[in-house]
């Protein structure tokens, strides 16, 4: 095992900078998410760990080994490298069985066939799949090719472990009880692990550590309640959660808060430490639960204001209903249990914990 | 996990020796050096005065003049050109009818109908003249039963119109395969939409339907054209007696049949044929686009809704029954069946004339053996180095990262621009101009090697598509895991290949096996093959002789065929 640091990453597709100056370093036995749209350069900055693709620049070293040195001129080929890599395909040989699909990377490092044989055993049980070692790929669920898929990168202890959107292929049902499964075993494995990701709940309950990518850059990287909770910019904020935004003025500044004034002239008050000065514009974040209706004769409080919003639709989701609102001009969705009777909703939101970006940048886009 | 794990981490140390360098470099070199032995003695030897191997040779470009004042030369091209074009408008106009009518309407045995359409694309022009000529030829079946009760027969083989309809007839389902495949990869909605908006069946056929086939028409038709201009069997046979001279019948005039050739002449002639031919095989490419170059018959998900002929239904089965049986199988029928005889004529009773003694002749005739045994060979061990080769230039081209891989993908494709009467001459050329070659020379494995240049790029066809359908992940993983190129292209590619591998080397036994134009240049005493005794009996007037090769190339090629489709699954189309 090892600790990975990534400096200076760049990868050009042509004029596109698939990858553009990423640095990480992840500690020995931490696991690490990637976490972005597709296109943001997450899939090719593993792929260039494990020596798939080779960067343009930049540097990579796991545990002190130099993968990748762009002003050296250091590129080492994938099978001098020892990563673990779990494709989003499962990538086992159909001509193969499990057994054998898991005995090739022990068959190429030489080891002795007894040996070889009780660490297959061993690694089947680890993953459960003990009983399908005569099985083909093809004759496996999906959940079960990818229990396979691990086994054979776990079965030759790599020193670091990449896992490629392993979960994307599964059903809903499925996923949720592979994740849980996959948390126990980075739990008890204890792998410097890079995830790739683009399921914020994986993120999420998984990781150690979030970098958040767009545009083959960092947008944030931290703790996952880091990123929840206090997202760098709007483009986070969208991404992680169901964030709200709404763009206002700022209308007054005192001492750790900010009045800010929607479009049609409603008023809310806002907690912000570094408040911008007044008249800027700004755009407010706030996550859906954040939010709820107001009480009748409810008005606002120190704790938070009291905005009024007009309904524009409802729809019966099951159990609950979901209501289009229009606040002062911009869009707003809310699932509440009882719909609301009148053409207007009054809402209430919380002094603290919504955050204020700077411009008025349309981040929900 | 286990504290037993010696050596964690990498298989392979850093900065090892790197064993998929020479591998690949050794590769590329040798098909640099197979593309380039017929082309590069062709074009020097154009620039000299004298023959190649003469220490006298000058470099000159006198030949170029001599050829365009040859006698005659003028009309030579205009016949080439006449001949490309014809054969093509008659391959495209049947090849276009067949593929809406086999794939497009509720035509009864369409399927059946369209396999027979097929045939002669698994044959060589070569068998399809020797057919044609034992039912339309002079004294041909059906030319004596029309004599004898219509008087005399309308049409003439020996003219160009005839070898036209030959040539056309025998490339047509070149241009059925493209079109069909454009059929299956159009969106049937459109057509939908044109008769739901009222447009009748043959509206919609006529205005949405061929216009949505003109780029497989237009890729198709310069394919046919070029290989029209290619085209040696039609016009040896038919135009040859007539005085009809093309470039091919030309250049095999001046170069094989003649006691003393002008080498000169002859390079400059073949260079010509060369450059007129790399440009349309350029010309293939921009109208096809570069990816889609050698697409195969694809399998189509979902089939649109067939056309209703209505009341032409019968009427125009019956015409394409008609078609297929006058041009295919009657012919190929008529030729086995006169292997067996010794004289066939709608005058005489079969039962009189049966015999075995054209097998006899095979058989007793060591020349004759041996042409068999040689095409066996040849094939049979040809063809299996040719798939070695091709699945190892797939390999480096789509799974590497070998430095220089497009351009062996162009090198390796670029055979397709070498006719075949060039590659016999080039090839002539380079095993003279070495010395120490003259073992091969006058072996058949001079023509193994020739076989195996002209058919990269069909064998490239057949395992490419198939190749690209295996997913780059699993040999990536392989990589991954520590397996370095060589072992990842041996124990996981290889095995993956194999179907792709069965196709190619069936599809290059066939070709060998009737593979003649090349041969012809380079074949010596005691390396004939088939084609080239097809040709030298014929010439012989032996049509007996001839009638029984032939069949026996048909037959195992047919057998070929059904085994590789029925035991293997094979898709032959390419």
């Amino acid at each position: 095992m090892a600790d990975l640091k990534i400096e200076g990453l760049v990868k050009r597709f042509g004029e596109v900078r698939a990858v553009d100056d990423v640095s990480i370093h992840v500690a020995d036995g931490e696991f690490v998410t990637l976490l972005g749209p597709s296109g943001c350069g997450k899939s090719t900055t593993l792929a260039a760990v494990a020596g798939l693709d080779r960067p343009d620049a930049g540097r990579i070293t796991v545990g002190g080994k130099v993968y990748f040195d762009g002003s050296r001129g250091t590129y080492l080929p994938p099978e001098a490298r020892g990563c673990g890599l779990v494709f989003q395909s499962y990538a086992l040989w159909p001509h193969m069985t499990v057994a054998d699909n898991v005995a090739f990377p022990l068959t190429l490092r030489k080891v002795k066939a007894a040996e070889r044989k009780r660490r297959i055993a061993e690694v089947l049980a680890l993953v459960e799949m003990e009983p399908y070692a005569d099985r083909y790929p093809h004759m496996l669920s999906g959940g079960q090719q990818q229990r396979v898929a691990l086994a054979r990168t776990l079965v030759y202890q790599p020193s670091i472990l990449l896992l490629d959107e392993p979960l994307s292929n599964l059903d809903a049902k499925l996923r949720d009880r592979a994740r849980t499964w996959l948390a126990e075993l980075r739990t008890r494995l204890g792998l410097t692990t890079i995830y790739v990701t683009h399921d914020q709940i994986e993120a999420l309950s998984l990781s150690d550590r979030i970098v958040v990518m767009n545009g083959g850059r960092i947008a944030q990287l931290g703790t996952p309640q880091d990123i929840y909770e206090r997202p760098a910019d709007p483009f986070v904020a969208d991404f992680i959660g169901t964030t709200n935004f709404l763009p206002a003025r700022v209308a007054a500044v005192a001492g750790g808060a900010a009045t800010l004034e929607l479009a049609d002239g409603q008023r809310v008050d806002i907690a912000a430490e570094r408040p911008p000065e007044s008249g800027a514009q700004v755009m407010l974040a706030f996550r859906p639960e954040q939010m709820r209706v107001a009480a009748s004769g409810e008005g606002a409080t120190p704790d938070g204001s009291v905005i009024t919003a007009r309904v524009l639709s409802r729809s019966y989701v099951g159990g609950r209903w979901q209501v289009g609102l229009d606040l002062g001009g911009g869009p707003l969705r809310l699932e509440i249990e009882t719909p609301p009777h009148a053409d207007a909703v009054r809402l209430w939101l919380p002094r603290s914990g919504c955050i204020l970006f700077r411009g008025a940048a349309n981040a929900a886009a | 996990m286990s504290n037993a794990i010696a050596e964690p981490g990498a298989a392979a140390a850093p900065g090892r020796f790197r064993r998929e360098v020479p591998i690949q470099y050794g590769m590329a070199a040798l098909v640099v050096v197979l593309v380039a032995a017929p082309l590069v003695p062709i074009l020097y030897q154009s620039f000299l005065t004298g023959a190649l191997y003469d220490h006298d040779a000058r470099l000159t470009l006198g030949n170029f003049a001599r050829l365009a004042q040859t006698d005659g030369f003028g009309t030579v091209l205009w016949n080439t050109f006449l001949l490309a074009a014809l054969s093509t408008i008659v391959a495209q106009v049947f090849g276009t009818a067949a593929a809406i009518l086999f794939g497009r309407t509720d035509l009864p045995g369409a399927r059946v109908l369209g396999e027979l359409f097929l045939w002669p694309i698994y044959l060589s022009a070569l068998v399809l003249s020797f057919g044609w000529y034992s039912i339309y030829g002079p004294a041909g079946y059906i030319t004596l039963f029309w004599q004898s009760i219509l008087g005399e027969a309308p049409w003439n083989l020996y003219s160009i119109g005839g070898m036209a309809v030959i040539a056309g007839v025998s490339q047509a389902p070149l241009a059925y395969l493209y079109c069909l495949s454009s059929a299956g990869m159009t969106d049937p909605t459109l057509e939908e939409a044109a008769r739901v908006s009222g447009a009748g069946t043959f509206r919609t056929l006529w205005r949405i339907t061929l216009p949505l086939m003109m780029p497989a028409i237009a890729y198709s038709a310069v394919l046919n054209f070029t290989i029209g201009l290619e085209l040696l069997s039609v016009p040896l046979i038919f135009g040859e007696p007539a005085g009809v001279t093309v470039l091919t019948t030309f250049l095999y005039n001046i170069s094989a049949t003649s006691p003393r050739p002008d080498h000169g002449l002859v390079a400059t002639a073949a260079a010509l044929m060369l450059v007129v031919i790399v440009f349309l095989v350029w010309l293939q490419g921009r109208l096809l686009g570069n990816t889609r170059r050698f697409v195969t018959l694809g399998g189509k998900a979902t089939r649109p809704r067939p056309f209703r002929l209505g009341g032409l239904r019968w009427p125009l089965f019956a015409a394409c029954v008609a078609y297929v049986v006058l041009t295919g199988v009657a012919p190929i029928g008529m030729l086995v069946l006169r292997a067996f005889t010794s004289f066939l004529s709608p005058m005489v009773p079969l039962v009189d004339v049966l015999t075995l003694e054209n097998f006899e002749i095979l058989w007793r005739e060591p020349v004759y053996a041996r042409s068999i045994t040689n095409s066996f060979v040849v094939s049979l061990v040809g063809a299996a180095g040719a798939t070695a080769l091709i699945g190892m230039i797939a390999l480096i081209v789509h799974r590497s990262e070998f430095r220089f891989r497009n351009a062996l993908h162009y090198t390796a494709l670029f055979p397709r621009a070498i006719p075949g009467v060039v590659a016999g001459i080039g090839f002539f050329y380079a095993f003279a101009l070495l010395p120490g070659l003259g073992g091969i020379r006058n072996s058949i494995w001079i023509l193994v090697i020739a076989f195996t240049m002209r058919f990269i790029p069909t064998g490239l066809g057949a395992v490419a598509p198939m190749l690209l359908q295996v997913s780059p992940d699993l040999d990536r993983a392989a990589r991954v895991q520590g397996a370095d190129w060589w072992t990842t292209t041996r124990r996981i590619m290889a095995p993956l290949m194999r179907p792709a591998l069965v196709a190619c080397y069936t599809i290059l036994f066939i070709s060998f096996f009737k593979e003649y134009s090349t041969a012809i240049f380079l074949f010596a005493p005691g390396s004939e093959v088939i084609g080239t005794a097809l040709l030298q009996t014929w010439v012989q007037g032996e049509v007996g002789v001839v009638a029984s090769l032939a069949a026996i190339q048909v037959v195992v090629i047919a057998v070929c065929i059904t085994t590789a489709r029925t035991i293997f699954g094979v898709k032959l189309h390419g």
